[in-house]
């Protein structure tokens, strides 16, 4: 099938961008949107022009490199898919498609569809971790975690850190990332320690990077690939609110 | 900084404060609601109860107190909506409402202007029945002839446009405020959570449809 596509082009973070237009004239309903754009970019090459730059890594959905809005929407249209896991089986012989990269102000664009995420690792660098010396291996059933715990901590960690969230937001907040990261600790044994401490700084971190306020839309939620729902923003306000408000420890 | 100017100049703690006063005056409402209803039990009725609101020596601070939490409402989301419009300079050439889980609506991408009419609303409707005209009733004991002035304002076509159009504003700004609000300030259960969402919709349909009813009630039969 034939895919029109208007892609973001910028050379450079301080470059003046725009849209240019391309066609993919033989795309296969197999095929990863990834490697549609990777076909194009085999022929820009040939043609001695400069490929599209986008990220990714797994191509497998897991590990949060890739992401662009489809068409309006961070990932594309499939709820719960990476744009590397999103196949051209879902779209139509003939269809314009418009590409463009997430935009924020704590995201700045690299080139093309490429934005500067490292404001992820700095909230992360603020507390997301426990710092916690375990010592070697323990036996499995030393620290008790009752399964429903394990679960919603397993639910909040299995954010991969793509932006989609921050992408979709008219606020342009990372509230769910933040939420997510600040969750699956807090739900965890392990993670008490640096509780207080944690919630304080990340959500200080993500307001200093220049991300938005949580509107309580959900918009960040329909497009997570790993569907993280908005409750994980509800769990970082009683976090935060406690660390800052309620309580000592 | 203090902790407190800390909490509050956070995206959550704005939130919070936010979510808190929005929640108050949609309390408030709820009472509002009840009292204005009472037209519907006759002008006597009506004007015994405003005259045992205003004469109880309480009115005063919760007055102020609710024009203090209408204040901070406006003054934060103002703030909060300029300091979201920052965080992303440059907009989308094609965006579209993701669909799927999300609760994005007319009511909730309009809140700013949904609440800048109700900001000029209240500012209009307390002027014209707060500080309108005092009649005084014919019958003793003479108190408040509220519901005259309520009548005289009602019987006006334009004015019963202008109530009922901004009290199904009201009504918009609820869709989304009241599930957003507790959301906020950390509200959130397996159960109760989606109740509320629910029960939330249905109060703003009744507060903003309610609210919208009692002028065109007034018009059509007084
Ligand atoms: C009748 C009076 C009002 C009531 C009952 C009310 C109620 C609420 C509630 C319950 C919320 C949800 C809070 C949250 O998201 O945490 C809200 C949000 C909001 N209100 Fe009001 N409000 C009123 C007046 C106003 C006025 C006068 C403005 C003027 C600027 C305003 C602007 C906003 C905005 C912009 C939001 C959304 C905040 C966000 O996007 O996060 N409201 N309101
Ligand atoms: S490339 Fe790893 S998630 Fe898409």
């Amino acid at each position: 099938m034939r895919i029109n596509l208007k892609i973001w082009r910028q050379s450079g973070p301080d470059k003046p961008g725009r849209f240019v237009e391309y066609t993919a004239p033989d795309v296969s309903p197999d095929m990863s949107f990834l490697e549609m754009l990777d076909v194009i970019n085999e022929e820009l090459i040939v043609k001695g022009e400069d490929p599209i730059a986008f990220d990714s890594d797994c191509r497998e959905g897991i590990c949060g490199t890739c992401g662009f809005l489809v068409s309006g929407v961070p990932h594309g249209p499939e709820p719960g898919t990476t744009v590397c896991q999103l196949h051209m089986r879902h779209f139509k012989d003939g269809d314009r498609l418009t590409l463009e990269p997430w935009r924020a102000k704590a995201f700045p664009v690299i080139k093309d569809l490429v934005v500067d995420r490292s404001a992820f690792d700095r909230i992360i660098q603020a507390g997301g971790y426990t710092s916690v010396n375990v010592g070697g291996a323990q036996d499995a059933n030393a620290i008790l975690i009752p399964g429903t715990l394990a679960e919603k901590a397993m639910d909040s960690a299995a954010c991969i850190g793509c932006g989609a969230c921050v992408a979709a937001c008219k606020n342009a907040s990372a509230a769910l990332f933040t939420s997510a990261k600040i969750s699956h600790l807090a739900l965890l044994p392990q993670g008490q320690i640096e509780r207080r401490a944690r919630a304080i700084a990340m959500v200080e971190r993500h307001d200093d990077e220049g991300f938005g306020s949580c509107s309580n839309e959900g918009e960040c939620e329909a497009v997570c690939p790993k569907e993280i729902p908005i409750t994980n923003i509800a769990r970082m306000n009683r976090e935060y609110f406690r660390a800052m408000l309620i309580s000592r420890d | 900084m203090s902790t407190f100017r800390r909490v509050f100049s956070s995206s959550v703690g704005t939130k919070l404060l936010i979510g808190l006063t929005g929640l108050a005056m949609f309390v408030y409402l709820i009472l509002h609601l009840i009292g204005n209803a009472l037209i519907f039990a006759g002008p006597d009725t009506f004007n015994h109860y405003s005259h045992a609101l205003i004469s109880n020596p309480l009115i005063i601070p919760i007055e102020t107190g609710l024009l203090l939490i209408f204040l901070l409402h406006v003054y934060k989301t103002i703030v909060n909506y300029f300091s979201n419009q920052s965080a992303r300079p440059t907009g989308y050439a094609e965006k579209k409402f993701a669909g799927h889980t999300s609760r994005k609506s007319v009511a909730s991408s309009t809140m700013i202007f949904s609440g800048l009419v109700l900001l000029l609303f209240v500012v209009i409707h307390v002027k014209q029945f707060k500080y309108g005209a005092w009649y005084l009733t014919t019958t003793a004991p003479s108190v408040r002839d509220l519901a005259r002035l309520e009548f005289e304002v009602f019987r006006q076509p334009l004015w019963v446009a202008f109530y009922a159009l901004c009290t199904i504003v009201v009504g918009l700004h609820l869709r989304h405020g009241i599930a957003s609000g507790f959301q906020s300030i950390g509200f959130d259960h397996p159960v109760y959570t989606r109740r509320l969402t629910v029960t939330g919709v249905v109060l703003a349909i009744i507060i903003g449809g309610g609210l919208a009813f009692i002028p065109v009630w007034v018009y059509f039969t007084q």
